[in-house]
């Protein structure tokens, strides 16, 4: 087992058993006596290592598995099969220890207590992963300073907005110094403002501490603005393994270059990209990343015409992804 | 007024579906039942007749009370609670259709298929381990009939206005669960009322929990006839309408308080 | 150990203070659970006026086991709170429980800590108020050895009921929608072991001998403490057996509950 990663999955594997239902009366009673099973290969073959301190992004439909592969990761669900090596440990065996060096937030629901004010909750986590005194105190006030938890941190935690609960789960995450932080749609509901803070903030633990970071996130504007490298994953299988950049390469299909003309051309056709936008002396031409390069256009264009300004557009990273789950570019 | 019918038949089919849970409450019921058969012939040791109800009439009685549990939603009914504390009571009070009567609708059907799915089958396995005794006359089964409508029209407006607390507090569900509760002892659910002292009874039917389960109890097993008869079913008559009328005084105090509110 | 012992407290301190803060509801709800229980021996005693006795029984014996019952299951109620079946299954529907095993503190522990119902002090209050006029009803002679055996009867029936609950929150990793059925063993349970178990059918009573031994827990003490011979002519170690029996359960849904888990972690829902 390589030490210089802190997750190996080898061949990794998750099966389940479902039952198949049958429809209609006579099918009620073929229930009855027996139990037809469906095989569902949630997770089927997966390999990839994670260095620490990578902030990677988990992506795939629902249903992919992606969610199946983080419990596995998390310890909460023992494979069908493979191998799984994360600090050293294999999660499901060695829970109890496993876990203290592990953090969680899931978007969808809370990990503090309901009823109590936060502080109370982080507190009790305190004693929950037996932080020394001095280091909780470190921590709590680092973190109450960056997510500025303050004005709310006696209020229980139902009285809590949803950007407000996240923050407070972030705290309570990172408490106990993890070395791997698992984040399940931390943005999600949120508004543009709070999602831009929650971004801040994980990509400053992962610079300062060193965590390493999973994100699973549906929000794409996440990854693009986090992650360097992705992880796509669907129908069991990884589709792609690599650096963002890479993806958007191969896939990203057209960029884009919007040109602010000194005059307003009657005609500004050129070589090599089609026009798709035209307002006034601001024009966007459309350009495919294979057959010329951005400055191989702009030269054209200068030598044509007087350019005030000028920006590139990169394609959607959403865009991208979704013309790989439905052209199904990548195959497993 | 076919809005109504069309409410009842979809609560109908719903209830039919909870098929497991259906089998779970009725296994349940007829365990309890056989519990308090027993108790109560320990009770009657070598007595043939108690209070004017004998053994048999004693061990039905316990069949029939276990058969209401699910009819009248003796141990729970919040629904309408959730529905303030969801503010689906918004578009609730929005449909073209009185309120009361809406829930009114919902309520008939889950009660008719509880009663063939719980009720009637509860009695039908009773009948089979038990010596149990029926109605035997006409007009005893017609008065039962009678009876048991009642029966439910009065837990019907009893559960609407208690779950009307919900517009008050927020802790409906506390109050909802005594009231429940309470209603138990005085509904001649545990036991026969005509086994607790006289001044029992009298306090008990200061309130209307008499008039369902003890009233039906009486009725089946031909306590009350002639002019009693028709008294109990008056009984259960006057309940009904004065929980209706303070149910709809109620309700539009509370919507008052909501649309001023805010929710 | 002790940090075991301190996270429980810890945890059952988090839910305590949780439900003073809703003071009225507290109070409210532990004088009505305290209301209803007096309520339900009213009923008994009321019954037991016109009817002298059940099964042979009087109000004072039957009382006995009655409230020495009243107060095991409160107490079951209130410490195991977190191991009640339908809320346990909830837990477990809306991913709470996973909660539980991304800490890293033993589970079981984690779910008794989880919930803590304090207003069922109402009911252990009344049932000791009860078992106390029985003891005052009953004529039976108390030696040292019944004082010190009574405590000991009260903490296997406390397990008894626990093993129950646990056994019931364990079926949720399965399935929901019949749990209903385990109710039939607790409240059930809890019904039947008020009264003496020579008025139930035949059929019942070996089942609650050699399947559940519930007779064990209520009856047969019963019988030596106050003093009463058994119909069925039983050897007389058998009411020394309620340790055993309420002991005996508890491990067997314990490892029950071990078993749940580990499906639970297999399969994931």
């Amino acid at each position: 087992m390589d030490m210089s990663f802190i997750i190996t999955v080898s061949n990794l594997q998750k099966h389940f058993k479902v039952s198949r239902h049958h429809r209609g009366l006579t099918g009620a009673l073929r229930n009855l006596f027996s139990r037809d099973y469906e095989l569902v290969r949630a997770v089927d073959g997966v390999n990839f290592q994670i260095r620490p301190g990578e902030l990677v992004g988990y992506l795939g439909p629902n249903g992919a598995g992606k969610s199946t592969t983080i419990k596995m990761l998390a310890g909460l669900l023992v494979p069908s099969g493979g191998e799984l090596w994360v600090n050293g440990c294999v999660p499901w065996r060695e829970r109890e220890t496993y876990v203290a060096s592990i953090g969680a937030v899931f978007g969808q629901r809370t990990t503090l207590w309901w009823d109590l004010p936060v502080i109370e909750s982080l507190d009790l986590l305190e004693h929950i992963y037996k932080i020394p005194r001095e280091r909780f105190r470190h921590n709590l006030s680092e973190f109450r300073e960056m997510l500025d938890l303050d004005p709310f941190l006696n209020t229980p935690v139902r009285s809590l907005s949803l950007g407000q609960r996240m923050r407070a789960d972030l705290c309570a995450a990172l408490l106990h110094d993890p070395t791997l932080l698992f984040l399940d749609e931390p943005t999600i509901g949120l508004d543009v403002v709070a999602k831009e803070r929650i971004r801040q903030f994980i990509q400053h633990v992962n610079d300062q501490y060193g965590t390493t970071v999973i994100l699973t996130t549906h929000d794409l504007s996440d990854v693009e603005k986090l992650c360097k490298r992705v992880m796509i994953i669907d129908h069991g299988r990884l589709l792609f393994n690599g650096e963002l950049e890479t993806l958007r390469d191969r896939f990203g299909g057209k960029r884009e270059l919007v040109v602010d003309f000194a005059q307003a051309y009657e005609d500004t056709a050129v070589e090599g990209a089609q026009v798709t936008e035209r307002e006034g002396q601001r024009v966007v031409y459309q350009f495919e990343r294979g057959s010329i390069t951005a400055s191989e256009l702009i030269g054209r264009l200068s030598a044509r015409y007087r350019i005030r300004d000028l920006s590139v557009r990169e394609p959607d990273i959403e865009a991208t992804i979704r013309r790989i789950y439905e052209q199904r570019l990548l195959e497993p | 007024m076919r809005l109504f019918w069309e409410l009842a038949k979809l609560s109908f089919q719903r209830q039919l579906t909870y098929r497991a849970a259906t089998l779970a409450g009725l296994a349940t019921n007829f365990f309890f039942g056989i519990l308090r058969a027993s108790v109560l012939m320990g009770l009657y040791g070598a007595r043939p007749e108690v209070a004017g109800i004998s053994l048999a009439g004693a061990v039905t009685y316990t069949g029939l009370t276990q058969a209401v549990i699910a009819f009248l939603s003796f141990f729970g009914w919040s629904e309408v609670m959730n529905s303030v504390y969801s503010g689906e009571i918004g578009s609730d009070l929005l449909k073209p259709m009185n309120f009361f009567t809406f829930w009114l609708a919902k309520d008939l059907g889950r009660a008719v298929a509880n009663f063939f799915t719980r009720g009637l089958t509860i009695m039908l396995a009773y009948a089979l381990v038990f010596d149990i005794t029926w109605p035997s006359t006409v007009v005893q089964w017609l008065a039962l009939g009678l009876a048991i409508v009642l029966s439910w029209l009065l837990s019907f407006s009893w559960r609407f206005l208690v779950n009307l607390t919900a517009f008050w507090t927020p802790n409906a569900y506390g109050i909802i669960r005594l009231a429940f509760t309470l209603s138990w002892f005085l509904t001649g659910f545990l036991m026969p009322l005509r086994f607790f002292p006289k001044w029992a009874v009298q306090f008990a039917y200061l309130t209307p929990f008499p008039h369902t389960v003890n009233t039906v109890t009486e009725v089946y097993l031909g306590l009350v006839t002639g002019p009693a008869l028709v008294g109990a079913l008056l009984g259960q008559l006057l309940w009904i309408l004065v929980l209706i009328g303070a149910g709809q005084l109620v309700l539009r105090a509370g919507v008052r308080r909501l649309v001023i509110q805010g929710g | 150990m002790w940090r075991v012992l301190d996270l429980y407290r810890r945890l059952l301190a988090v839910q305590i203070r949780a439900q003073l803060q809703y003071r009225i509801a507290f109070w409210f709800d532990l004088l009505g659970t305290a209301g209803i229980t007096t309520l339900e021996f009213g009923t008994l005693a009321l019954i037991l006026q016109r009817f002298e006795n059940v099964g042979g029984w009087k109000l004072g014996e039957v009382a006995f086991l009655y409230g020495l019952i009243d107060m095991a299951f409160g107490t079951m109620d209130m410490l195991f709170s977190g191991f009640d079946p339908p809320f346990f299954g909830q837990q477990v529907r809306q991913g709470r429980f996973d909660q539980l095993l991304l800490r890293p503190v033993n589970i079981t522990l984690q779910v008794l800590g989880s919930r803590f119902e304090m207003r069922r002090l109402g009911r252990i209050a009344q049932g000791g108020l009860i078992v106390g006029a029985a003891l005052a009803l009953t004529k039976a002679h108390w030696t040292l050895a019944k004082v010190i055996y009574l405590p000991v009867v009260f903490v296997s029936q406390v397990s008894f009921f626990g093993g129950l609950f646990i056994v019931g929150a364990t079926i949720t990793f399965w399935t929901v929608e019949s749990i209903e059925v385990i109710n039939i063993f607790t409240y059930g349970g809890n019904e039947m072991m008020c009264y003496p178990m020579h008025v139930y059918p035949d059929w019942m009573r070996r089942f609650f001998t050699f399947v559940v031994p519930a007779i064990f827990l209520n009856y047969y003490p019963a019988l030596y403490f106050l003093d009463k011979p058994d119909p069925f002519n039983m050897p007389p170690f058998v009411s020394f057996l309620a340790p055993v029996a309420g002991l005996g359960v508890l491990v067997a849904a314990l490892a029950f509950w071990r078993f749940g888990i580990r499906h639970y972690a297999s399969t994931g829902s």
